[in-house]
């Protein structure tokens, strides 16, 4: 690791990695202190990202977006930012620990790769579009990671037979909960709603960015606004899959199993389109 | 062209056929087929993604074994998306949306429905037309545009024809640009346009922004140092002294330049550059094999109080020739810095005639879906 943010992104690792267990000792113990520690710890590394991502930006002179070490720390950082715009949902309250867990593994997995700092962008990602590009496609995605956890927790949930499409429990028990751990994740009804509106507003942000924006700036670059480019393909299979949760969704009024087991293949898919260039190669193998 | 040509027209005359038929017209509308086709196209690019496209059949063979992987160069899986079957199941796909749409409208003419839920009505009618103009796009693109790279490499004063532009261009200077700490910056050629005997210029074409002259898109492809010159050479020098031969030390020479060899009493001057040394010996001559730096070679002659002592072309990573021994001194190429002002460069050439379309398509699906979205949410909230 190089370079002064550095020490930001690391700070942050740290709490997320604390927030992760703390979120853990929750998820079994159901102390409402624990959930209050889960979120300070999680919203001390989300300040301590934003930082570090504010000095890359000052150091680099560009949003730092431009190879995987940078993408998924911001990607993380967006995804931590969705967790805490639920925080405050009573009914929610297993789920908004859940985001120091994502987003550390998206640091993990971002501590891989190399983090140098590149000031000077190569001739082709040096267009305005990288930042409208990246940064709607990465707040789409983050949307979809919140709809993934929701999801998960959505299929635990209904496992043990609680709650369901009807909703009749809002909040699950918190101290002395003594129910089946499934019963402890939360209404199915409300993950489900949850899932439903991340990928409500998940799916345009990644229309637009990932495959609007995309498509004019590779006409830019590359004189063709598709090229059949596996990262391309990738994110058009991805948006097939949230195409398809919305019309299940929307049109037919599929609730519960299906439509959430579809959320999970989709992020998984978009896990898969992050990280696919990197062993795919392609047009956008840059780092 | 035609080829092309007669496909689309087939597509959309049985496109239209099937529409008439109302029986089809409703399979193809229904949401379970919608969703099948939708599961389909997604699952065969996911084949293409994962296969990996247009790649020699020897790779396929590598990656599948020789059983496998023959199959798959011989299934089209190896070009997935130009295969029968994925235009087949694309085709259906667009099919099956405008067919929706089709009931969309006769649905939204009829209904006396107001308010928001009109809103997302319209909003889910406009992206499903939309996503139809973006294919049209595409085949309009496929159909009447090209994409193509410029079969060589083109330096200072070359001409090159531009396809089905009507126009050539000029190459003023082609030339790769660094920044202070020497990071790489851009790829910038500089052209004249010729059409009809007029030249017009200079225009600058560099990687994100090509140059668009009657509808076709020059595009910076690709650039290489120039391969008959070098901003300097770094050689390594040897005397060979009376009483045996000197330490080896490095000497850094601008090419073209004169410079001074330790004793003081020689001096060494880079004459000739070829990045892919070749010798012809009919004609005693040297020349370039290629363009590429496979072979680099520089011509050094030394000399003193101005007679020459010797020439010698000097290979990077060769050892000193072989009767070195009996002259003043033994020179080793060791490296060279490329000369990046005067490269060569390389055009591609695109005419997209369906591009407006894609981007209106798309403009048009994003507003559309989100005001489907915008307005289930709202509505779900207020209820």
């Amino acid at each position: 690791m190089n370079g002064p943010d550095a020490v930001f992104f690391w700070a942050a690792f740290a709490c997320y990695l604390a927030g992760t267990v703390v979120a853990s000792l929750y998820a079994g113990l159901r102390r409402p202190g624990l959930r209050r520690a889960s979120l300070a710890l999680t919203a001390l590394g989300f300040a301590a990202s934003t930082v570090g991502l504010i000095v890359r930006t000052a150091l680099s002179g560009h949003l730092p977006v431009t190879n995987l070490y940078e993408y998924l720390t911001f990607f993380a950082w967006a995804i931590v930012a969705g967790f805490l715009l639920l925080w405050k949902r009573e009914d929610l309250r297993l789920m908004t620990v859940f985001g120091a867990p994502v987003a550390f593994a998206m640091m993990v997995v971002a501590s891989l790769f190399p983090s140098d700092i590149e000031q000077q962008l190569i001739p082709a990602l040096q267009s305005h579009w990288l930042t409208i590009h990246v940064t709607l496609a990465v707040l789409g995605e983050a949307a979809f990671a919140v709809a993934f956890v929701s999801s998960i927790l959505q299929l635990v949930a209904g496992r043990g037979g609680t709650g369901g499409a009807s909703g009749a429990r809002t909040a699950g028990p918190e101290r002395g909960a003594t129910g089946r751990p499934a019963a402890r994740m939360g209404d199915p009804a409300r993950l489900d709603e949850i899932t439903y509106k991340a990928i409500g507003v998940g799916f345009p942000l990644f229309t637009v960015g990932a495959l609007f924006a995309g498509a004019v700036w590779a006409q830019r670059a590359w004189g063709s606004a598709w090229s059949w480019d596996p990262k391309e393909t990738s994110s058009l299979i991805v948006w097939l899959v949230y195409a398809i949760y919305l019309h299940v969704r929307l049109v037919r009024g599929w609730r519960g199993r299906g439509p959430a087991v579809l959320s999970i293949v989709g992020f998984a898919l978009t896990f898969f389109t992050i990280l696919g260039s990197r062993i795919l190669g392609g047009l956008h193998s840059y780092g | 062209m035609q080829d092309n040509l007669a496909a689309v027209g087939l597509f959309v005359v049985s496109g239209a056929v099937a529409l008439s038929i109302p029986a089809v017209r409703a399979r193809l509308s229904s949401m379970r087929t919608g969703v099948a086709l939708l599961a389909v196209v997604a699952a065969l690019s996911m084949l293409g993604v994962l296969i990996g496209q247009d790649l020699p059949v020897e790779s396929y063979s590598a990656r599948f074994g020789p059983v496998v992987g023959p199959f798959v160069a011989r299934s089209g899986l190896a070009s997935v998306f130009g295969t029968w079957y994925f235009l087949a199941a694309a085709w259906a796909l667009t099919l099956s949306v405008l067919s929706c749409s089709l009931g969309r409208i006769l649905r939204l003419a009829r209904s006396g429905r107001r308010g928001s839920v009109r809103a997302a009505a319209l909003g889910s009618l406009v992206t499903h037309l939309s996503l139809a103009a973006v294919v049209a796009g595409g085949v309009v693109t496929a159909t009447l545009g090209f994409r193509r790279a410029d079969g060589r490499f083109l330096a200072a004063g070359h001409t090159t024809e531009v396809p089905e532009g009507g126009f050539a261009l000029e190459v003023i200077e082609a030339s790769t640009e660094f920044d202070e700490s020497g990071a790489l910056k851009d790829y910038v050629s500089i052209v004249n346009v010729i059409e009809n005997g007029e030249s017009e210029g200079p225009h600058r074409i560099e990687v994100n922004h090509p140059l668009t002259v009657n509808g076709v898109s020059v595009y910076q492809y690709e650039m290489l140092p120039s391969p008959d010159s070098v901003e300097s050479v770094l050689l390594g020098v040897v005397l060979n002294l009376p009483d045996g031969a000197s330490d080896p030390v490095e000497l850094l020479v601008p090419f073209g330049e004169e410079k001074e060899l330790p004793d003081g009493g020689l001096r060494v001057k880079p004459l000739e550059f070829l990045s892919d040394f070749t010798y012809d010996i009919d004609s005693s001559t040297a020349g370039l094999r290629s363009i590429w730096h496979d072979n680099p070679a520089v011509l050094v002659r030394v000399s003193a109080a101005d007679e020459t002592v010797f020439e010698r072309w000097l290979f990077v990573g060769a050892r000193a020739h072989a009767d070195d021994e009996d002259l003043p001194c033994r020179l080793y190429f060791l490296d060279y810095e490329p000369d990046f002002r005067n490269g060569l460069t390389r055009f591609e050439y695109s005419r997209q005639p369906g591009t407006p379309l894609v981007f209106g398509g798309l403009a048009a699906l994003s507003v559309g879906m989100c005001v489907v979205l915008w307005t289930k949410m709202s509505r779900r909230e207020g209820s």
